[in-house]
């Protein structure tokens, strides 16, 4: 079975990370010796691109020559090619939702559309595209250090990232070649990486404040149980912010043309993020911009700072109490605050913290860090290395279908342990209707227009009858990752509906395609090549599977089903030797199929046993 | 048992038919998921322990490498288990679970407030009016209202306790298989209904409260 590693895709860095005996290993840069990545990507006009510190360099900015003059230097942006940093920030977001400051820093396809799409020469790029370009960097990474092949992963995501930001990451291991095994939410996975060792258990609050991100999780971990009770966040707030505050106050005399100018705004936010981390271990410091022509240079203290970003650590506190308050918890009633981020190494924040829950914070592992380790942990547990930990997380946005009057119906509330299902009932409204439209939404305001749109699907056809009488049952389900699946069956017949969903904000299945297939001008390899190979493993890990099913349930079997099963195996056996793509895909579609009931049967079995063991030790 | 409707198989209740897969018509009991009694008195510890016991095994974390059948499958149990343990573990959803299976509902949507709350309810809502009103006007008629409103919050929540108690009694007599469902059906029904209104009544006592409380 092929290793699962783990990768924390982060707004300013990110890492990868795999299980190494029974502690998690961060994978280093075998050139740098860093483990970290910069979150960086360089996209040039001829559609190459680098990522990380390459990419850096490349990036607009003011460079000082040796004769002192000043000079803008790196790609401008558009059609001479475009460095991209944070586009952690864009996954999710359609094409209207840009603001203005994103218009200034970056070049992007006019504002319509699903999705973002970023802009250089003739070129465009989803911000999953880009997000790709980061994990296939990560991939090579591992590969170069001889861990590799790294085929499937884990991807952490915010806690709070609502269903289009998932999807979007998951696409971004889908284009990258990944097999996203599973997306853990970022504190969850921090709290793995304290828990394995049993340096956080009982009530636990998870403060994570990245470079674009904030969440907090509180968690109650006993019994090597990891269970999430709460969790709350803003998914556009973080060290960025903070960069920005000190940018602004660089930049306040400028005229507004040259405050936004690439190069100069660029060379200002390095600075300020340079200054920032000063500012963590002395009082007073001094900002200083060469612009070509004058040097820009303003003093700042840390007690100046800390009344700046104060705004934004507040609004981190108002989201603490918010999930406290779903948890029905106080703030003295946690047993442990861990700390994971970057932006935790600004001492406010850590006083901040450290007032609010009225107790000293954790942060032994390595903020920037933490959160990769736990990736490798659940990638462990996934991998079945260890069977006695076990994650239950909640959906962090409320999920509900609009109704008359464009009111929100709540079907899934917020912080519900996942997966979770819930099942609705659905009629017609006129005589003959043939289809049925359902618009679902996420967030917690009343109106749907107020919450966010996650897609809109169509269920039909149906048989022409009168008003009312047709009753579909739609089941929607959360599954393990937080993203939304539908299904829908006529309650008459049994029969499944199709359900033929759209997402609001995100890319469609043609569309990946599509980008798989571009990707491959920029000279790879053969996409036909990758997947055939894709389907040959995915044959390989079903009989694998079945096998050993039927080896341990092999008594759970009925009538003619060994037969049908191995029949089908047998064929599936034949064919993965072959060049038949569609052929492999069609019988393992049929494998599965086939073994529907009989993996019911185990599961129910599994239920069984569980239910028996407790009573036995009730017993005893 | 039940028919499954696509193959006609008579089975126990599952979710999926044991024959051809298609998904069964009859909701697996939650107490059954959980191979609990019909009881409404329950051990929330014990009722936890079952919980993670049964979610170890069955999680999909557990069958990630599988085959998609059971990746399904795993999914699917571990959803219903997670809803049966959600609506079990409280007894307000526990006591609406347990009309549902007698055939009764308690409309989300009650207009009709319950006799004995009337008067409360709208003395409630007339002080909550008055300090909405006052908010603009002198200091120390808000402060008197405020701690008018806040006495009755207290209140409020005293009835809550007393309502829970009487859930709480509603139940033992159910589990001692009292023999007229039927009246204890309708206390049931007058129970959750009150506390429906006493908890919508805190929370827009609380609301207002907020910013005094705060300060």
């Amino acid at each position: 079975m092929s290793t699962i590693f783990g990768i924390d895709l982060g707004t300013t860095n990110s890492l990868i990370a795999v299980m190494d005996g029974d502690n998690p290993r961060v994978i280093a840069d075998p050139e740098t010796g860093s483990p970290l990545l910069p979150s960086v990507v360089a996209l040039s006009p001829d559609g190459s691109v680098n990522v990380g510190e390459q990419a850096i360099e490349l990036e607009p900015h003011l460079s000082v020559e040796r004769d002192g003059r000043v000079g803008p230097i790196g790609f401008a942006g558009g059609e001479y090619g475009a460095v991209v940093r944070s586009v952690k920030r864009y996954m999710g977001l359609g094409g209207a939702e840009l603001a203005p400051e994103d218009q200034h820093r970056y070049s992007f396809v006019d504002s319509i559309g699903s999705v973002v799409r970023f802009l250089v020469g003739s070129r465009t790029y989803t911000p999953s595209q880009i997000s790709a370009e980061i994990l296939r960097a990560l991939k090579n990474r591992a590969d170069a250090a001889g861990l590799g092949p790294v085929e499937k992963v884990v991807i952490t995501v915010p806690a709070y990232f609502n269903d289009g930001q998932r999807q979007a990451t998951k696409d971004a291991g889908r284009l990258a070649g990944l097999e996203v095994v599973r997306l853990v939410n970022e504190p969850t996975a921090a709290s793995l990486a304290y828990g394995l060792h049993k340096m956080a258990s009982g009530r636990v609050a998870v403060y994570d404040l990245g470079g674009g991100t904030f969440d907090i999780s509180i968690l109650s971990i006993k019994e090597r149980i990891f269970e999430v009770l709460a969790t709350n966040g803003d998914t556009h707030l973080g060290g960025d912010d903070m960069d920005r505050v000190l940018v602004d106050l660089m930049l306040a005399d400028l005229p507004d043309e040259l405050r936004v100018e690439r190069h100069i705004w660029n060379s200002a936010r390095h600075e300020a993020e340079v200054v920032k981390k000063r500012l963590s271990s002395t009082e007073t410091t001094d900002l200083v911009v060469d612009l070509p022509g004058n040097t820009v240079s303003k003093r700042v203290t840390r007690p100046e700072f800390e009344h700046m970003i104060d705004g934004l650590v507040n609004r981190t506190l108002d989201r603490c109490r918010l999930a406290l308050k779903d948890a029905r918890l106080k703030p003295s009633d946690i047993d442990a605050v861990v700390l994971v981020g970057g932006s935790t190494r600004v001492p406010l924040v850590r006083r901040r913290v450290e007032e609010f829950f009225g107790r000293k914070p954790l942060c032994s592992l390595d903020p920037d860090q933490v959160v990769a380790m736990g990736a490798a942990v659940q990638a462990g547990v996934l991998m079945g290395a260890r069977r006695d930990m076990l994650l239950l997380d909640v959906v962090p946005l409320s999920l509900g279908i609009e109704t008359m009057g464009g009111v929100m119906e709540r079907l899934i509330h917020r912080n519900t342990t996942i997966p979770t299902s819930v099942k609705e009932m659905f009629t017609t409204a006129v005589d003959n209707q043939t289809h049925v439209d359902i618009h679902v939404v996420q967030g917690e305001r009343e109106l749907a227009r107020d919450c966010r749109s996650l897609a809109r699907f169509k269920l039909g056809p149906i048989e022409p009858q009168p008003a009312g009488l047709p009753r579909i049952e739609v089941t929607f389900l959360i599954d393990a990752n937080g993203i939304l699946n539908v299904t829908a069956r006529d309650e008459r017949t049994g029969h499944e509906h199709s359900v033929d969903v759209k997402p609001s904000y995100g890319l469609t299945d043609e569309e990946i395609e599509r980008m798989l297939e571009e990707a491959l001008d920029s000279g790879e390899e053969d996409l036909n090549q990758r997947l055939l190979i894709q389907a040959r493993n995915d044959a390989d890990q079903i009989l694998a599977a079945v096998h050993k099913q039927l080896a341990e349930y092999g008594y759970l079997l009925e009538g003619e089903e060994r037969g049908r099963i191995a029949d089908i195996a047998g064929r599936i056996d034949i064919a993965r030797r072959g060049e038949d793509r569609a052929l492999i895909s069609t019988l393992v579609e049929e494998l599965n199929l086939t073994t529907t009931p009989f993996a019911q049967r185990i599961m129910d079995e599994a239920i069984k046993g569980a239910l028996e063991k407790k009573s036995v030790e009730e017993v005893s | 048992m039940v028919q499954c409707p696509s193959c006609a198989r008579q089975q126990e209740p599952r979710l999926l038919c044991s024959n051809c897969g298609a998904p069964l018509p009859a909701e697996l009991d939650y107490f059954g998921v959980l191979g609990l009694p019909r009881k409404l008195t329950l051990d929330l510890q014990q009722l936890e322990s079952i919980y993670h016991e049964v979610g170890r095994r069955v999680h999909p974390d557990r069958f990630a490498t599988q085959s998609e059948a059971l990746r399904e499958a795993s999914l699917r149990s571990t959803a219903l288990l997670t809803q049966s343990y959600r609506i079990l573990r409280d007894p307000i959803s526990r006591g609406r679970y347990w009309l549902e299976l007698h055939g009764e509902k308690l409309a989300e949507s009650n207009k009709q407030v319950p006799a004995e709350l009337a008067e409360l309810v709208f003395e409630v809502q007339e002080e909550l009016a008055q300090l909405r009103g006052a908010n603009r006007g002198a200091p120390e008629a808000v402060s008197g209202l405020v701690s008018g409103i806040r006495e009755r919050r207290q209140a409020l929540k005293e009835s809550m306790d007393e309502a829970h108690g009487a859930l709480a009694e509603n139940f033992a007599k159910w589990d001692r298989h009292h023999a007229n469902q039927a009246s204890l059906i309708q206390n049931l029904k007058a129970i959750l209904s009150k506390i429906a209104y006493l908890g919508t009544l805190i929370r827009d006592v609380d609301r207002e409260l907020e910013p005094f409380d705060a300060g």
